[in-house]
């Protein structure tokens, strides 16, 4: 058992959405949606301006919102942490759209809901998943929280801030942003981005 | 200024086949509960509008299926072979199975008809209130208050009462349709208050719903006819209840679901 998680260092990332690519190729995400995008904003005025580049997808959440709205079973968490939607069960009634925080959640033309899965597929051969491995930066990690082996705790005692999206949910999110550039933390709210 | 490579799930995820649904799953439910009422006094009196409220259900978990990209897929069988009580959308399936099978007795004459009346009740009250508690479980949606956990129930037996009004003697079900006009009608009055008081995303649901107000004027005003027209001229009052609940909802579900998280707040 493991409590899968990941980091994105964002001093680090320069929004070129390899990941993003790597992901639609890994996943054959198909055409007008995404599991991976890359959200740039432009924050603060001339001449104190920062750009967040904000990688974004599921964040396989502790408590996630998406799992108990769910009626047949199909949106679930895995013993890993992992939350992952069974095809086979799913409805497509969108519940689990409606409760996602994160917009993480799309409807696959072929009648189910689909999302991040971390790659579970590669992890279930020791592998990294494709978008921690294409990054050209290696602002990625991606390890078990519960594994003090991991890499993943060396990065976080080194990291001089940890965010999460929309903390106020409380889902715990396991998708973790190190370093954010703006001193502010993530920009959460339009109405933050002074620009 | 913000931009994105790439595509979040923003888009909308119920569109007007929902909408239709949540009006049909409302004469559903309203029609189940007020045969169950009448049933639990008199059963024979319910029979043949046990045959009216089953139509409704089958009509609407005909839609619900017709409506869902897994339709052909045949997932739904896994709706009655798990067990969800957190899920709105459980409950909503086991409602209208349990409903449909206490009106086909009901309406058969089967067994012993007041207690299935009395089953009725429960099962049909479920039905009416899932879709608030569908829509109220997401703190995502900072237009789903919680207070829609008894808008949607109210408005719900409203509709149903708005067609009955036609189909019954008007002196049965007017009073009835009045009632629930007037508790819908201080629901969705209370409702941007509600909003406004909220957590920490009140002033956006506020703001949100400020760019609807036209709307709730005009459901809101719709709602007031039905009232005060429910004893004098019920046919028209249910006219009005039945615009002026279908506006107000359609509005709350379909606003409500939009993504701030995307668009910026
Ligand atoms: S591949 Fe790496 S650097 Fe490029 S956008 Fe993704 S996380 Fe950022
Ligand atoms: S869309 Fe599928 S996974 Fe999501 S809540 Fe409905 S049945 Fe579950």
């Amino acid at each position: 058992m493991a409590r899968y998680a990941m980091l994105i260092d964002l001093a680090a990332c320069v929004g070129c959405a390899a990941c993003a690519a790597a992901c639609v190729l890994e996943n054959e995400v198909p055409p007008g949606h995404g599991r991976l995008w890359i959200r740039q904003r432009e924050l603060g005025a001339f001449p104190d301006v920062t750009v967040e580049y904000r990688p974004e997808q599921c964040l396989h959440c502790e408590r996630p919102p998406c799992v108990p709205v769910c009626p047949t079973g199909a949106s679930h968490q895995t013993e890993d942490g992992l939350v992952l939607v069974r095809a086979e069960r799913c409805i497509a009634c969108a519940a689990c759209i409606a409760a996602c925080p994160y917009d993480a959640r799309f409807m696959n033309p072929a009648g189910y809901v689909d999302k991040c899965t971390f790659c579970e597929h590669r992890l279930a051969r020791g592998e990294d998943p494709a978008c921690v491995e294409t990054c050209p930066t290696g602002c990625r990690v991606f390890g078990d929280l519960d594994d003090p082996e991991s890499p993943l705790h060396a990065w976080l005692a080194e990291a001089e801030r940890v965010d999460v999206l929309r903390p106020e949910m409380g889902t715990a999110p396991k998708l973790l942003y190190l370093n954010t550039p703006s001193k502010r933390g993530l920009a959460n709210h339009e109405s933050e981005v002074e620009s | 200024m913000t931009t994105f490579y790439g595509l979040p799930g923003a888009e909308a995820f119920w569109h007007w086949t929902t909408l239709v649904h949540f009006l049909l799953v409302a004469l559903a439910g309203g029609t189940a509960f007020y045969t169950a009422v009448l049933g639990i006094r008199r059963a024979a009196s319910a029979r043949g509008l046990a045959w009216l409220a089953l139509a409704f259900i089958v009509l609407d978990l005909f839609m619900l299926w017709a409506e869902s990209p897994a339709r052909f897929r045949f997932s739904h069988v896994w709706l009655f072979l798990s067990f969800e009580p957190a899920s709105a959308i459980w409950w909503g399936a086991w409602g209208l199975a349990t409903s449909a099978l206490m009106l086909l007795l009901l309406a058969l004459g089967l067994g012993p008809a007041r207690f299935w009346a009395g089953v009725l009740a429960l099962t049909s009250a479920v039905v009416l209130a899932y879709p608030g508690y569908a829509l109220a479980a997401n703190a995502a949606r900072p237009l789903w208050d919680h207070l829609l956990l008894a808008f949607f129930p109210a408005s719900g037996l409203l509709l149903a009462l708005a067609v009955l009004v036609w189909l019954r003697p008007a002196e049965e079900a007017a009073p009835w349709l009045q009632v629930a006009a007037l508790a819908s009608l201080a629901l969705a009055a209370l409702y941007p208050v509600a909003l406004a008081s909220g957590g920490a995303d009140a002033r956006l649901a506020f703001a949100l719903w400020l760019r609807g107000w036209g709307w709730f004027l005009l459901g809101g005003g719709l709602l007031f006819l039905a009232a005060f027209l429910a004893r004098r001229a019920p046919a028209l009052a249910g006219a009005c209840a039945l615009a002026g609940a279908f506006v107000l909802r359609s509005w709350i579900v379909e606003q409500g679901q939009h993504s701030f998280f995307v668009h910026g707040f």
